[in-house]
């Protein structure tokens, strides 16, 4: 069993905290991706449950065991690194096999060990080349099956994808996924691609500045931000968020007037309305702004700029006021840049914030 | 992690073991020496005989003028040597490169004793190479032995021969570390080489000339092997006599460690403060 | 329009005899200045090939003769020339064995590991870089000749030149500039940190350790004062110090004393003219600190 607890974890080099208490439970088996922007904080904690950085308080256990004094090596876990880490005087056989040598396993298990991680990973032609001689998917299969040998009971990724282009990325990440059905081993994957967090978690942890900020299952985050940092941070293109003031309550509902759209105002129920004259925020993602008419609230926009990818379009438009809003919008509309549109806002879809940015319900 | 501490400190403990030692324990020492008498045993407390003999010895401020004239002939002449030797060493017009490099970094590899035999064969008063050769082309032999003058010229050139290539070595690092395309915009505003030289190449060297200046400094400081061997003791007479052979003959002849000591402190002082010097009147101006 | 194509093949021909010229120019500066250069060398090889009759004759002689191994003869008979040559290999190697490996250690240490003491240890390097040997030289001498009584011996002739804060320097940058995600790999991987060192990083860091074993191979062989003074029965001697004492003295033969030098020199330059790349990057890695 290795489910993975942290409590109250925290960091910090002199006075500058760098991880502020974090608590999360992790399930045996289960992927979950740490998110965030650059500087939040999750290469770091990813490191500290490693055990290649110091843990300043807090206590982190692997399988039931405290770890906070356990060496990297004896805590049962592998680590995918950004950079792949790959021994560059070493050929992939060598690289697979070098941990296990140094510490004088047995040559038939490390042969067994290295030749399967070689079959699960299709690497089997690559065995005598050295990284050099590799493409960047190929080195980061090698990253991979250097973690598998280990037959850990946690999978540790820091970024491992980040160094690959698109289509690669696109591909390893199925890989990836697949890895996990095969293997059914907890994995821990950090990532600055909201994208990637989506596609692969069981849960997602959102980070921001050295705090938990969300931990939910993908969709859950997606329809149901605790605050506006998530609603920001997960989706693409990212959440529209347009400035208003609560006018009152109307009914079961909450009057907003959207400040940047002289007279607009948009009714949203929520259980506990904030007290009129509160300044708000409203969040509307691009795939649910409707055409006009179809919403709740309609908006005047002038067109500035429009891609076309076949499929869809994304119209990068501005309110009166010059608040940008991007709209999804159905292939190829013809919309040229200086155009005026008109779009609307389902109620049903909206999410309110509060000047600080957290979630009104 | 205390373990990660240890391990830190097993892997730096031979090195500052024999710092310790053999750095530390010595610079000690040193300073203490500086101030007992040790013509005789035992050593007694008695700095007259060490920092007081200095300020009115003759012979030290013999050895600090010999040093200095090296200092502010022999320095300037090499690094402007040096830095010329790199930038023509990097064009793109010389032919036949590779051996060119080796006329003139080969000396880097040349030890003292060797260049030092080579040098005082080849300026032999007496049929020696270079007074034939002046001879040769009409001009009167040189007294490289025996005039005051000549002596230092001669140390001047030996020390110029064996360090110039060393210096147009790091200077050619810092000159390949320049992008080309500074170049090519200053080609293309129509700045001529010679004016890209004096406002490009030197400008940006800067650093890279300083730090060669500075290591000149130490070395003039304590050059020895040079008057030692090729002026046969810093001949003739004292006239080529330089604070480091001081240093060894009061030390190593005389066995004077206290006196000996005073002047290797006086050496490193100087060593620094010109060595600041340089930096201070090289430094970036905001 | 009509003007410019016909203008500019008139331009680049008259910029391609500017160039001409230049290149004209540099070379009536350079090849004269680099056969002054060789001229020091060049009269050594030839003079370790005469008799001092040859070399002090009234003429002017560039050629070599066939007096090479005469004269060596003659060098191995005064001085036993071939113990202290066999002496100079045996301490260089020795000497730059053992210093790479502190010094490579040291740097190790200062990249690898965060612990109390780092900065101070950082500053010491950089201070004694510029600190004059002869400060040290007279204890140093009192510490091993008289109080320890170790002259003429093996120790006192590597070991107190250890210390060189140069190779900690090189060293030290050379690992930091390795992805140090590797060595995180190994250490998650359970490799023991001199593992790690001897495993992944030294090999690693191949070209810098050739460069600076050149560099240290170099100053040992030459050195000059250290051994001048704990060496002094000629059963110890290095060879620069036994051809030092033969210098001025008049019963010595200069082709003889040629000889040495070119016997001590040849090496070198052979060294200097095959690894080339490494003996440059190793003299300018003070520079790029």
């Amino acid at each position: 069993m290795a489910e993975l607890t942290l409590r109250a974890v925290r960091k910090s080099y002199g006075t500058v905290d760098i991880i502020h208490g974090v608590d999360l439970d992790i399930a045996d088996g289960e992927f979950v991706v740490f998110v965030g922007p650059s500087g939040c904080g999750k290469s770091t904690l990813l490191r500290m449950i490693a055990g290649l950085e110091d843990i300043t308080s807090g206590e982190i256990s692997i399988g039931g065991r405290v770890v906070n004094d356990v060496e990297a090596a004896e805590r049962g876990i592998a680590m995918v690194f950004q950079t792949y880490a790959l021994y560059p005087h070493m050929t992939v056989r060598e690289n697979l096999s070098f941990g296990l040598r140094m510490n004088g396993n047995p040559r038939a298990d490390t042969d067994r060990r290295v030749a399967r991680a070689a079959e699960i990973l299709r690497i089997d032609a690559l065995m005598d080349r050295r990284p050099k001689a590799l493409s960047g998917g190929q080195r980061q299969r090698v990253a991979i099956g250097r973690a598998i040998v280990r037959e850990p009971e946690v999978f540790l990724f820091d970024e491992p994808l980040s160094n690959l282009d698109a289509e690669l990325r696109v591909q390893m990440r199925v890989e990836i996924s697949r890895l996990h059905s095969e293997l059914g081993t907890t994995m821990i994957y950090v990532t600055h691609d909201q994208t990637e967090a989506m596609t692969l978690a069981d849960r997602i942890v959102v980070l921001r500045a050295g705090r938990v900020e969300q931990v939910g299952r993908p969709l859950e985050l997606y329809g149901n931000p605790t605050n506006q940092f998530v609603a920001g941070f997960i989706g693409s293109p990212r959440m529209n968020f347009l400035a208003a003031e609560t006018i009152g309550t109307i009914g079961g509902g909450t009057r907003f007037r959207l400040v940047n759209q002289g007279g607009a105002v948009i009714v949203l129920p929520l259980d506990r309305p904030p007290a009129p004259g509160e300044a708000a925020v409203i969040g509307i993602r691009p795939e649910h702004v409707a055409p006009a008419g179809a919403g709740d609230c309609d908006l005047p926009l002038t067109l500035d700029v429009a891609e076309h990818l076949g499929s869809t379009s994304y119209l990068y438009a501005n309110t009166q006021a010059g608040e940008p809003v991007v709209v999804q919008a159905a292939a190829s509309d013809g919309a040229r840049a200086g155009e005026r549109i008109a779009v609307s806002i389902p109620a049903a879809q909206a999410l309110a914030f509060d000047a600080q940015g957290e979630r009104l319900r | 992690m205390r373990r990660r501490n240890i391990t830190a400190y097993g892997f730096l403990a031979p090195y500052l073991l024999i710092f310790a030692a053999f750095w530390v324990w010595p610079i000690i020492y040193s300073f203490w020496l500086s101030f007992l008498f040790t013509r005789r045993q035992p050593w007694t407390f008695n700095p007259n005989t060490t920092w007081g003999r200095l300020v009115e010895d003759p012979a030290f401020w013999n050895a600090l003028k010999n040093t200095l004239v090296i200092l502010v002939v022999q320095v300037p002449i090499m690094i402007a040597l040096a830095t010329v030797l790199a930038v023509l060493l990097n064009s793109t017009l010389l032919r036949a490169r590779g051996l060119m490099r080796f006329a003139f970094f080969a000396p880097v590899v040349v030890g003292e004793v060797a260049y030092a035999a080579v040098f005082r064969l080849i300026f032999s008063e007496d049929l020696g190479f270079v007074n034939k050769a002046l001879a040769a082309i009409g001009l009167p032999e040189v007294a490289w032995f025996s005039s005051p003058t000549a002596a230092m010229a001669l140390i001047i050139m030996a020390v110029t021969w064996r360090w110039a290539g060393y210096n147009a070595i790091i200077i050619l690092s810092g000159l390949q570390s320049i992008p080309d395309d500074v170049y090519e915009a200053a080609t293309l505003d129509r700045v001529s080489p010679v004016r890209q030289f004096f406002f490009i190449t030197l400008p940006l060297l800067k650093p890279v000339i300083l730090f060669c200046v500075v290591l000149s400094v130490i070395g003039t400081m304590q050059l020895f092997a040079e008057p030692f061997l090729i002026t046969n003791e810093g001949g003739p007479g004292s006239a080529t006599e330089t604070l480091g052979l001081f240093l060894y003959l009061q030390g190593f002849r005389v066995l004077n460690f206290g006196y000996a000591s005073a002047v290797a402190y006086t050496i490193a002082a100087l060593a620094v403060l010109i060595s600041l010097l340089n930096m201070w009147a090289g430094r970036e101006r905001a | 329009m009509t003007t410019l194509p016909a203008a500019a093949p008139l331009r680049s021909r008259s910029r391609a005899r500017s160039r001409l010229w230049r290149a004209i120019l540099l070379h009536a500066v350079m090849v004269p200045l680099a056969l002054l250069w060789l001229l020091p060398l060049w009269l050594m090889f030839v003079f370790a090939t005469m008799p001092d009759q040859g070399i002090f004759s009234p003429g002017i002689n560039l050629l070599p003769q066939d007096r090479f191994m005469e004269n060596v003869r003659a060098l191995e008979a005064e001085t036993g020339f071939l113990r202290t040559f066999v002496n100079s290999v045996l301490v260089a190697l020795v000497y730059t064995a053992l210093s790479v490996l502190l010094t490579s250690m040291a740097g190790w240490a200062l990249v690898r590991y965060r612990f109390w003491g780092k900065g101070l240890v950082l500053a010491i390097i950089l201070g004694t870089l510029t600190l004059p040997y002869f400060v040290v030289v007279i204890p140093q001498y009192i510490l091993v000749a008289r109080d320890l009584g170790l002259t003429n011996t093996w120790f006192a002739l590597i070991v107190p030149p250890l210390f060189n804060s140069l190779g900690v320097l090189f060293m030290r940058q050379s690992f930091s500039m390795m992805p140090q995600e590797l060595f995180d790999a190994a250490r998650v991987e359970g490799v023991k940190e001199w593992q790690i060192f001897t495993r992944v990083a030294l090999p690693m860091a191949k070209p810098t350790l050739a460069a600076l074993s050149i560099i240290l191979f170099l100053a040992s062989w030459n050195n000059y004062l250290w051994p001048l003074l704990v060496a002094t029965q000629s059963h110890m001697m290095t060879a620069p110090v036994a051809l030092g004492s033969l210098i001025g003295l008049t019963r010595v033969s200069w082709g003889a004393i040629m000889a040495g030098a070119v016997l001590l020199t040849a090496p070198m330059l052979l060294v200097f003219v095959f690894l080339q790349r490494w003996f440059m990057s190793g003299i300018t890695a003070g520079a790029v600190k």
